[in-house]
């Protein structure tokens, strides 16, 4: 099994904090890993130093490319999509605008995901006019993750997806997650919810204090 | 008759002073800087319109219609623009914002005495945008430059509408303003959309110091009252609306023509101030209250 | 001499190196020009000393300082040329009416922030020009006023050359005096506090209103005397003082001489005061250049010329009124120190908090756990004051919690430290401790809290170069320095290594021993379990369980809210 990503000895600081000490993590190509830890473990920090959002020790492989020295606007093109914790989606904006703004410049690719991203999320293209204030938790949260298919990208990072959605919606959510890995996507997602981490997971890996505590385990 | 001539005097100053106000939230939504050199662009936006009418006059013997110029004052002034977010914004911008303050007050005394050096401290005019004189409309003696003023005003606000709504630049500008780190993980580069906020901002002022020159005349050291006015008029609107901005520069305009046509010009601006602290006293947030959360 | 006169001159010694070099410049060689452009910058050291104060301390920009000039320049005119009034009645009528209008607008005004408050003064300032010019009968309109009489002190008449000069550098010096006497250390200290670190101004029992209205009216009070004393010297009044021209010039000097420091507003005022004479040959470029300079000043020496002198009065501590070390044993009376019922606090759609009662007393140490977003930081900005609830209501010992202002909760024994230690980079640590203890009134207990937070050794390093752990054991001490009979702590043992978590443990469980509440919100719990006395969930705004560690820890909707995790 090929990695799509592969972090390697990252730590991540904050100012004088240590959020995240001498990670190594691989995620396989396809499928969803996930990190699992409790609120403060250092999840969202590893993801957003991925991303690039917090500078970083360590080494960080896109398939076989070092992006460890990238800006964060070249890794994002060079196939990273970052899925914020709470969705972070552009409020002032319609459900079309926000999954456009994300696509590539040509229009007709632009215009071709665009279907993709609703053929996922019926509920999304029953709203495409309405601004993404409007939408409810869960749908905000498939916009966030349509968001980043616009970008056809390696590799998704998935931030909290379930927080503070009701159970009903978790389904939802966990439904569209396996429907995306099952077409094909990569995805490494930060989860406190660890049932639902299970849940649609291929891989688990903990995360305590800042630390990686296990390798990579096969759900 | 004489109302409606006021009301058509009114939306065409309203709509001169909504270029002003929409070019400050322009700036404003791509940085959420403050830019004091606001007021200065508009009269560097008349003052770029003086200097083109005086270098057409020696080629062209006949005189031009000022709207013929509209184009190289949006293409200076933006110019102009992306000077002021490269020396006055963008090294300084992870300073405090009163440093961003300073900056760019500082660029608004070059600009200032920079014209006043050039052009001398005379109040300047320019052509009429198509032609003086009055046309009949419905029954209403109108000026023409008055129409000109709101057609030019409606043609440049539609297609900045245009611009921001239909396009994908228009999106990725929209969604920086809403929340610039995520747009960052997006991979927007912002240092673009910050150029492009204040050279589309500060073309939007020269614009109007086109439109306003004629009429009004100008000197080097209108700009501190301009930006007074930009300012109340973004206040009134919800700090950051476009649309807000706009109706907060009518508004504005119809207190001016409004008391200075019982009363003195004078009085309308002290009013005016006056309303101003009385806003920001009773409601920094705006009249129409805040409508989009900007920059965390 | 007193200790602090020595200090005072020690600390000064450069400007008087200085001075003297001046005083022999203007009394030998100086032709009368040369000494008119010296008495205008001594006039210009008044206004840009109390510019200082707001711009540079308070970190607004003002834009009414070029106003507050203007207004004492008419004030005198107006009074001198047409009443005949002398400078004794004048130069004091000139101070107090610029003051007085501060106060009147800074009331209201000063409660805004950044830009609102930039252009509320700058409108200020643009109705006072427009007021000069329409006012004609009074002020004279755009002409202005001629015949303001020189400054006359009963029969001693106060001549243009020396005698001016030397007269406005006394004031100058009077200002000066001024000013360092406003500036002492902890004074200071809380203007640092209030710049750097806004969130933790209550925490630090500082009135930030307080502080901003001293500095606005300390501004224009300078602003009204530099005015006064500039029409003496001019001789004519005219709506130029009042304009922006002259708010221009005051900003300039104070950026590039430096806004924090005295010896900034002389070597500013005295440099952009010259510079026009030294570039003559730009005529109306200068104009520009001077734009061109304020510029590259704010990019490249934000903290202006003085920021070259060797100074080292800004380390200088903080004098202790030498009051007894006799700690006072109010922490001993049992009493319910914390009292909340019903507390509910929506947020938009969600609510944050859901009729909450809680009690806390001393000697307690309460851990509130809960997963994100179940309320637990808006509990303690309820408490602190820095949110107000919808409903319910929350009380201490002292005070109506509901009712009070977060400063008033500090001083009054609530303290709290934050997720991320607010402590201002450049302060000390000793520094920072005391000026919470200044003003949370528990003076006599700062070398106790210093030496239980094991801090002795590093009282003097600068905030901002300590490591976390140690940031968060001065915030600790900073929150123990006011004496408080309630500590509220948000996540104190994050970012903490296993070592670390055990003294913060430490100092808290000494604390609770004589009798401090404590009400820790945390996550990690094997920091809390051997800590707390009693253990508090929340849950989506809601108190699912309160009660002693082992009972909340096998509580089934504890453990699915929160150890969900734990439970696959």
């Amino acid at each position: 099994m090929s990695s799509a990503l592969h972090v390697s000895g990252l730590t991540v600081r904050h100012g004088s904090v240590v959020a995240v000490r001498d990670a190594t993590l691989i995620a396989p190509t396809g499928g969803i890993t996930s990190v699992v830890g409790a609120n403060g473990a250092g999840k969202s920090s590893l993801l957003r130093a991925i991303v690039g959002l917090t500078t970083t020790e360590g080494t960080i492989h896109l398939g076989d490319r070092d992006i460890t020295r990238l800006s964060i606007e070249a890794r994002i093109h060079s196939g990273i999509a970052y899925v914020p914790e709470g969705r972070r989606v552009f409020p002032g904006m319609t459900v079309a605008e926000n999954l456009l703004v994300a696509g590539p410049s040509g229009r007709r690719v632009r215009s071709a995901r665009l279907d993709a991203a609703f053929d996922l999320f019926p509920q999304l293209a029953a709203r495409m006019t309405h601004h993404a204030w409007q939408l409810s938790g869960g749908q905000q949260q498939m916009l966030a993750i349509g968001r980043a298919l616009m970008a056809s990208p390696a590799v998704y990072l998935l931030d909290e997806p379930t927080l503070g959605l009701a159970p009903t919606v978790v389904d939802d959510v966990a439904n569209s997650l396996i429907r995306l890995a099952d077409s094909g996507a990569t995805i490494l997602m930060a989860e406190q919810n660890a049932g639902f981490a299970a849940r649609v997971s291929r891989n688990l890996v903990t995360i305590r204090t800042g630390r990686i505590q296990s390798a990579p385990v096969e759900n | 008759m004489l109302v409606a001539q006021l009301a058509l005097n009114a939306v065409a100053l309203g709509a001169a002073y909504a270029l002003v106000a929409i070019g400050f939230v322009l700036v404003l939504n791509a940085t959420t800087a403050v830019n004091f050199a606001h007021g200065e662009s508009v009269v560097a936006g008349g003052f770029i319109a003086v200097a083109l009418t005086g270098v057409a006059s020696g080629i062209w013997p006949s005189s031009l219609p000022g709207i013929i110029f509209l184009p190289g004052v949006l293409l200076l002034t933006a110019l102009l623009g992306l000077a002021i977010a490269s020396l006055a914004y963008l090294p300084i911008r992870n300073k405090p914002p009163v440093s961003v303050f300073v900056t760019t007050i500082a660029f608004g005394i070059i600009v200032t005495n920079g014209l006043n050096a050039g052009f001398g401290a005379a109040p300047r005019t320019v052509p009429a945008l198509l032609g003086s004189g009055t046309v009949e409309i419905f029954g209403i003696t109108a000026s023409r430059q008055s129409l000109a003023i709101i057609a030019t005003a409606t043609l440049l606000i539609g297609m900045l509408a245009i611009l921001l709504q239909r396009t994908q630049l228009g999106r990725k500008f929209r969604a920086s303003a809403q929340d610039p780190e995520m747009a960052r993980a997006l991979g927007i580069r912002l240092t673009r959309i910050t150029l492009l906020g204040f050279a589309l901002g500060t073309a939007f002022a020269g614009a109007a110091g086109l439109l306003l020159a004629h009429q009004f005349f100008i000197t080097p050291f209108d700009g501190v009252g301009l930006i007074l006015k930009a300012y109340v008029a973004v206040v009134i609107g919800g700090w950051g609306s476009l649309r807000g901005a706009t109706l907060g520069a009518m508004l504005i305009a119809t207190f001016e023509v409004a008391v200075a046509s019982v009363s003195s010009q004078s009085l309308a601006e002290g009013l005016l101030y006056i309303a101003v602290l009385l806003v920001l006293l009773i409601r920094p947030e705006g009249i129409f209250g805040e409508t989009q959360r900007l920059r965390a | 001499m007193s200790p602090d006169r020595t200090e005072l001159i020690q600390r000064q010694s450069p400007l008087l190196a200085g001075g003297g070099a001046l005083v022999v410049y203007a009394m030998f060689i100086a032709s009368s020009y040369d000494q008119r452009l010296l008495t205008i910058s001594g006039i210009y050291v008044i206004m840009v000393l109390g510019y200082q104060f707001i711009f540079g301390h308070a970190g607004a920009l003002s834009l009414a300082q070029g106003a507050f000039f203007g207004v004492g320049a008419y004030v005198t005119g107006i009074l001198g040329s047409q009443l005949g009034a002398g400078f004794l009645a004048t130069f004091p009528a000139s101070i107090a009416i610029a003051a007085g209008l501060a106060l009147i607008v800074g009331i209201p005004v000063l409660r805004l922030a950044s830009h609102y408050f930039a252009l509320a003064t700058l409108a200020l300032s643009q109705l006072l020009l427009l007021l000069a010019i329409n006012w004609e009968p009074v002020t004279g309109g755009a002409n202005g006023l001629p015949g303001v009489p020189p400054i006359q002190i009963g029969d001693l008449r106060i001549d243009r050359g020396v005698p001016q000069l030397a007269f406005v550098w006394g004031l100058a010096g009077v200002a000066i005096l001024i000013a360092s006497r406003q500036l002492r250390p902890i004074r200071v200290a809380m203007f640092t506090v209030m710049r750097e670190s806004p969130l933790a101004v209550p925490a630090f029992g500082i009135d930030a209103g307080l502080l901003r209205l001293r500095a606005f009216l300390l501004s224009a009070a300078f602003g009204g005397a530099a005015g006064a004393l500039f029409v003496h010297t001019n001789r004519v009044v005219s709506p130029e003082t009042l304009g922006f021209g002259t708010m221009v010039t005051c900003l300039t000097m104070t950026v590039v001489g430096g806004r924090f420091r005295i010896s900034g507003a002389i070597i500013g005022a005295l440099l952009l005061t010259h510079l026009p004479e030294w570039f003559r040959g730009f005529d109306e470029y200068y104009l520009v250049m001077v734009g061109v300079l304020l510029l590259a000043m704010v990019i490249f020496v934000p903290d202006g010329l003085a920021s070259f002198l060797k100074d080292s009065s800004w380390a200088g501590q903080i004098r202790t009124r030498a009051r007894p070390a006799e700690p006072t044993d109010v922490l001993d009376a049992a009493k319910p120190t914390l009292n909340i019922t019903n507390v509910s606090k929506r947020y938009g759609g969600i609510q944050a908090l859901d009729r909450v009662g809680m009690s806390i007393e001393t000697g307690e140490i309460v851990g509130l756990i809960g997963p994100n977003g179940a309320g637990k930081t808006t509990l303690a900005n309820i408490i602190t004051g820095i949110d107000r609830a919808d409903s319910g209501s929350s009380k201490s010992a002292h005070i109506d919690l509901a009712a009070a202002t977060p400063t008033a909760i500090a001083r009054n024994g609530i303290a709290r430290t934050f997720q991320t230690p607010q402590l201002p980079n450049e302060l000390t640590v000793r520094t920072a401790i005391e000026v919470a203890a200044a003003n949370n009134g528990g003076h006599c207990l700062t070398d106790t809290v210093i030496t239980s937070c094991q801090l002795i050794n590093i009282l003097d390093a600068p905030c901002g170069t300590l490591p976390h752990g140690v940031r968060r054991r001065v915030e600790i001490a900073r929150a123990l320095a006011g004496q408080p009979h309630l500590l509220i702590l948000d996540e104190p043992a994050a970012g903490l290594a296993p070592d670390e978590q055990t003294v913060v443990a430490e100092i808290l469980r000494a604390h609770a021993a004589k009798g401090l509440a404590i009400l820790v919100i945390d996550h990690n719990i094997d920091f809390l379990q051997p800590l707390a006395t009693r253990l508090a969930c929340l849950d989506s705004g809601r108190l699912i369980a309160d009660g002693s560690v082992a009972d909340v820890l096998a509580d089934d909707a504890v453990l699915t809210a929160y150890f969900g995790i734990l439970r696959q």
